[in-house]
């Protein structure tokens, strides 16, 4: 809704306003828009990543793709480890909210040790996960003996499926504080009053929860699962750092996949072309949760 | 009955909180122990044996210190830089008028999405040729495509937040828009900002696939991608070593956390959910 | 000179229009309300005024000079805002200080004058607290004095009591008039209130919907509606609007309604025979005798005088104002005597423009 500017004023404000925004769009050009289109670009060329030479191979790089077995079970695995990472995340954090939302004795220090996962770097909650996955030493299957959960030492990330499950539990773990401090910021605008006039009408707490506490917060749970779901299918560090993949390809995700074409098998344009595909299968997320933000905000 | 109730509920909450929480405490607990008592069984929750040595050889055997102050470097070039564009862009965005403006505001949403792997080759080849690859500033460069659109989003949010007469007002008062944004704006955006630049840091200070690709010399290499090499590169790897590297790795936010985790709380608010 | 000339003045937000076609010429000295209901323009209108909003359209002068050009820093105006607008990070005395430190005026000259206005708006108590620690109506005098602390050529003043107590709504009324009187400036005033700017102004401009409706003073205002609206709009309890029929009899005009009839005296060339409205002003009908009847369905008592509703044929309800001595019982049958000098005539419809040619009361006369 923006009128054409008219007066002599309106037009110099507007002209400070491009100044002002000027860096912005310098900066985006140079370092998003252009390497953007150059990643399409460098997808229609075969280029051998330590010399960067390379020649035009139009769309071949795309067909080869589509036909090779490991870009398929590549994108399985990275919808297995969205799926299930994502339910953990969003399962656990509303309910970790609920109880943070009640009165818990020293709440801040709670919320606070709640939330570190979230901000503490990748590569710390790495080391630190692989250091209790340990199979020898690690605590965890100490515990999980002690609690005769299991009868010997299970090996968490060399084999399959616990590696896939390893992976989608320290995923959840790490992220899963985003899905707590966005619905408990949600839970603290609920009205009083809803509940009060549920308990007088005779509804129990699960009652009271199907029926105010869940229509309420299903509009920010959408936005919590939009954007979890993008920001898990495109992670890289988390499941590089745990698992670089394996054992064999058993979690290779798609930017693994990237990064292994481009920098091991030193393909960079067929790793050009991995990636731009994995944006083109992002894009109908990417595109909703635009415009969902676009109708919440007009 | 209510009563029991409640110390049930608080001793199962914090039974999860305390679960939540163990790997962190693990590490401490971890880098604090003498190498032999790693391997003892049944392991011991507190240390038998209270010992600084691995943060002793830590600062002193390893690149550790070389790495810490690439990152800082780092994370707080990139925080400036970044969010003083970002401040200009986002009065702009959210207090001018001009054609395309919300479609670029959109645009800023949009790369704010976008998975860094995309990017990653080209801005590698992109770094490579113009011969900065291998330096703190190709990571400068690189970390400004994830936390420019990140920032903006955020400051674009809490410059919303400031009511529009204020500036009016400065403006009646006798202001230019520069001055107003200076006299008014600037002071009523500083809680915002300083959410945002911590957040920037933070996002800054823990990447690591870029760091990965772009940088292959100790001497620019940010901590993300040291540490995990002085894993890769010892004979056997030495966990208290790492855990007192991890420690140390997470000062900085251990410092956030307890002095500005409301700045924290309140970018949340901001950015990542509301809009 | 300082007078405030709005030429065809419009703005446009998308598909609405905020301000259509304004026209109106404010004179040097003038204190000027704008009145209307809540989303009619006014606080538009005012920030074109002052140069925070672009019109559409037209020419906005201030001085003679044509100001559509010229940043508001530089149009020397003071503008109240209606939501205060004070700067949450400064004191009273910088939020009061602020205009004089932007025109340059050296601190030792500042604080005099801050002291002065605190002095006047009675917030000298308050001068080192932050905004956050005032109430509504401490905010909103801070924001008075940081519009008077100067001494502008025009005063833009949006709602500036609309959150003050009664007492002291009618305590600053009295000094804001004393202020126009003393400094001479031009004062644009805007407000919902209807007795605030039937009190203060010279002139009252009316908006509805963007449109100017009627530019008079408040007597006019008053006693000459421009149309319906205006009738409407003016007057607590407002005026009664009886749909009817206008016919010419012999030469002179008649209107009639079921149960009423009523000869109006003089009309316009623009009268036509047909269907037409009546407005009653509550004053303007007597109880007792007279050739209308009704029976009475609200009675309400407020001491100096009666506010009584009255259902007469074609359940037509008209509220009548009566002296206090007359108090009749609801379901009474009273007589009424429309007061046929003062009966004003609009043409038929929502928009209906006044048809009668004198105004209904002569001017009162000045000593
Ligand atoms: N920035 C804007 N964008 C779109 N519409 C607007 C904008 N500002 C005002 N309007 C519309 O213009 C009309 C006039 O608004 P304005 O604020 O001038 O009303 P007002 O007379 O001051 O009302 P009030 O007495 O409630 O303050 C309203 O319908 C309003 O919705
Ligand atoms: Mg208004």
């Amino acid at each position: 809704m923006t009128t054409v500017p008219q007066t002599h004023l309106e037009r110099r404000y507007a002209a400070l306003g491009l100044l002002l925004i000027a860096p912005t769009v310098l900066v985006f050009c140079v370092v998003i828009v252009y390497p953007l289109i150059s990643a399409v670009y460098l997808s229609l060329f075969s280029i051998f990543t330590p010399t960067l030479q390379g020649e035009w191979v139009g769309l071949s790089n795309y067909q080869a793709l589509l036909s090779t077995g490991e870009f398929w079970t590549s994108l399985g695995n990275n919808v297995i480890w969205t799926v299930g990472t994502l339910v953990l995340q969003i399962v656990f954090g509303v309910a970790m909210a609920l109880v943070l939302h009640e009165n818990l004795w020293f709440r801040a220090l709670a919320r606070s040790l709640i939330l570190f996962p979230y901000f503490v770097s990748t590569v710390v909650a790495v080391l630190v996960w692989k250091w209790l996955f340990n199979d020898l030493y690690g605590i965890l299957n100490h515990l999980m003996i002690v609690a005769g959960l299991i009868e010997f030492p299970l090996d968490h990330l060399g084999s399959m499926p616990n590696a896939m499950i390893s992976v989608i539990i320290v995923g959840a773990w790490k992220y899963f504080p985003f899905v707590v401090i966005a619905v408990l910021a949600r839970l603290q605008t609920i009205p009083e009053q809803l509940y009060e006039a549920a308990r007088i009408d005779g509804a129990g707490p699960f009652a009271r929860f199907w029926d105010i506490t869940l229509p309420q917060l299903r509009e920010v749970l959408v936005v919590i699962v939009l954007l979890r779901a993008i920001w898990d299918f495109k992670e890289f560090d988390l499941i590089f750092l745990l698992t670089g993949g394996g054992p064999i390809i058993g979690t290779q995700t798609l930017p693994l996949l990237v990064y292994k074409e481009a920098f091991a098998l030193n393909r960079m344009g067929m790793a050009a072309a991995y990636a731009v595909v994995m944006m083109a299968l992002m894009l109908a997320f990417m595109l909703i949760y635009i415009r969902q933000t676009r109708r919440r905000e007009s | 009955m209510r009563f029991v109730r409640r110390i049930f509920f608080n001793l199962a909450a914090w039974a999860v909180v305390l679960a939540v929480a163990f790997p962190l405490f693990w590490m401490i607990v971890t880098s604090v122990k003498p190498q032999f008592e790693l391997f003892r069984r049944p392991p011991t929750f507190l240390p038998d044996t209270f010992t600084l040595e691995h943060y002793a050889r830590l600062l002193i055997d390893t690149a550790f210190l070389v790495y810490f102050k690439n990152s800082v470097i780092l994370a707080t070039t990139t925080t400036v830089i970044v969010v003083a564009i970002a401040t200009l862009g986002a009065y702009s965005l959210v207090r001018f008028r001009y054609r395309g403006r919300e479609n670029l505001a959109f645009l800023v949403l949009f790369t704010y999405l976008l998975p860094s792997v995309v990017l990653l080759l080209p801005l590698y080849l992109m770094l490579v040729r113009v011969g900065l690859s291998n330096t703190i500033a190709s990571l400068v460069v690189a970390y400004t495509t994830f936390a420019l659109p990140y920032a903006l989003w955020l400051l674009r949010s809490f410059m919303a937040g400031i009511p529009e007469d204020l500036e009016s007002a400065a403006l009646v008062d006798g202001a230019s828009r520069l001055g107003a944004f200076w006299d008014v704006i600037l002071p009523q955006l500083l809680p915002g900002i300083i959410s945002t630049a911590l957040f920037t840091f933070i996002l800054s200070w823990n990447e690591y696939l870029y760091a990965l690709v772009l940088v292959n010399s100790d001497s620019a290499r940010p901590l993300t991608t040291g540490v995990v090499n002085m894993l890769v590169s010892a004979f056997n790897i030495e966990w208290s070593l790492l855990m007192a590297a991890s420690v140390m790795m997470s000062v900085p936010l251990i410092v956030v956390f307890a002095f500005l985790q409301s700045y924290l709380t309140r970018g949340f608010g901001a950015g990542a959910v509301k809009g | 000179m300082a007078e405030v000339v709005l030429s065809r003045v419009r703005r446009d937000f998308g598909a609405v229009t905020a301000v259509h076609d304004l026209n109106l010429a404010i004179a040097e000295g003038e204190f000027v309300s704008l009145l209307g209901p809540s989303g009619c323009g006014k606080t538009t209108t005012l920030r074109m005024l002052a140069g925070l909003e672009f019109p559409t359209g037209g020419e906005i002068r201030i001085g003679g000079r044509v100001v559509n050009d010229v940043p508001p820093a530089k149009r020397d105006i003071a503008m109240v805002f209606q939501s205060y607008a004070l700067y949450p990070h400064l004191s009273v005395a910088d939020n009061i200080a602020y205009p004089l430190k932007k025109r340059g005026v050296p601190r030792a000259e500042r604080r005099p004058k801050v002291e002065r206005t605190a002095e006047l708006l009675q917030l000298t108590p308050l001068l080192d607290r932050k905004p956050r620690q005032l109430s509504g109506g401490q905010q909103q005098r801070v924001a008075l004095g940081r519009a008077l602390v100067r001494d502008p050529k025009v005063f833009l003043l949006d709602e500036p009591l609309s959150n003050l107590d009664a007492k002291l709504r009618i305590h600053m009324r009295a000094e804001l008039v004393e202020l126009h009187q003393r400094l001479g400036r031009t004062m644009v005033y805007v407000t919902h209130d209807q007795l605030e700017a039937m009190t203060m102004s010279d002139r009252i401009a009316i908006i509805d919907q963007g449109r100017l409706q009627q530019f008079a003073p408040p007597q006019e205002v008053y006693h000459a509606p421009a149309n319906r609206f205006v009738a409407g709009f003016i007057g607590t309890p407002g005026m009664n609007l009886i749909e009817g029929t206008l016919s010419q009899e012999g030469g002179a005009w008649c209107f009639t309604a079921p149960g009423l009839r009523i000869a109006v005296g003089q009309l316009t060339d623009d009268a036509q025979a047909g269907p037409a409205t009546l407005g009653l002003r509550p004053e303007d009908v007597t109880v007792g005798a007279g050739p209308v009847s009704g029976i009475v369905r609200v009675v309400e008592q407020s001491g100096h005088e009666n506010i009584i509703i009255v259902e007469i044929a074609g359940n037509e309800r008209l509220t009548l104002r009566i002296p206090a001595s007359i108090l009749p019982r609801t379901g009474d049958t009273v007589a009424l005597a429309p007061d046929a000098t003062h009966a004003h005539v609009f043409a038929a419809g929502e928009a209906g423009q006044r048809l009668n040619t004198a105004t209904a009361r002569p001017r009162p006369q000045t000593l």
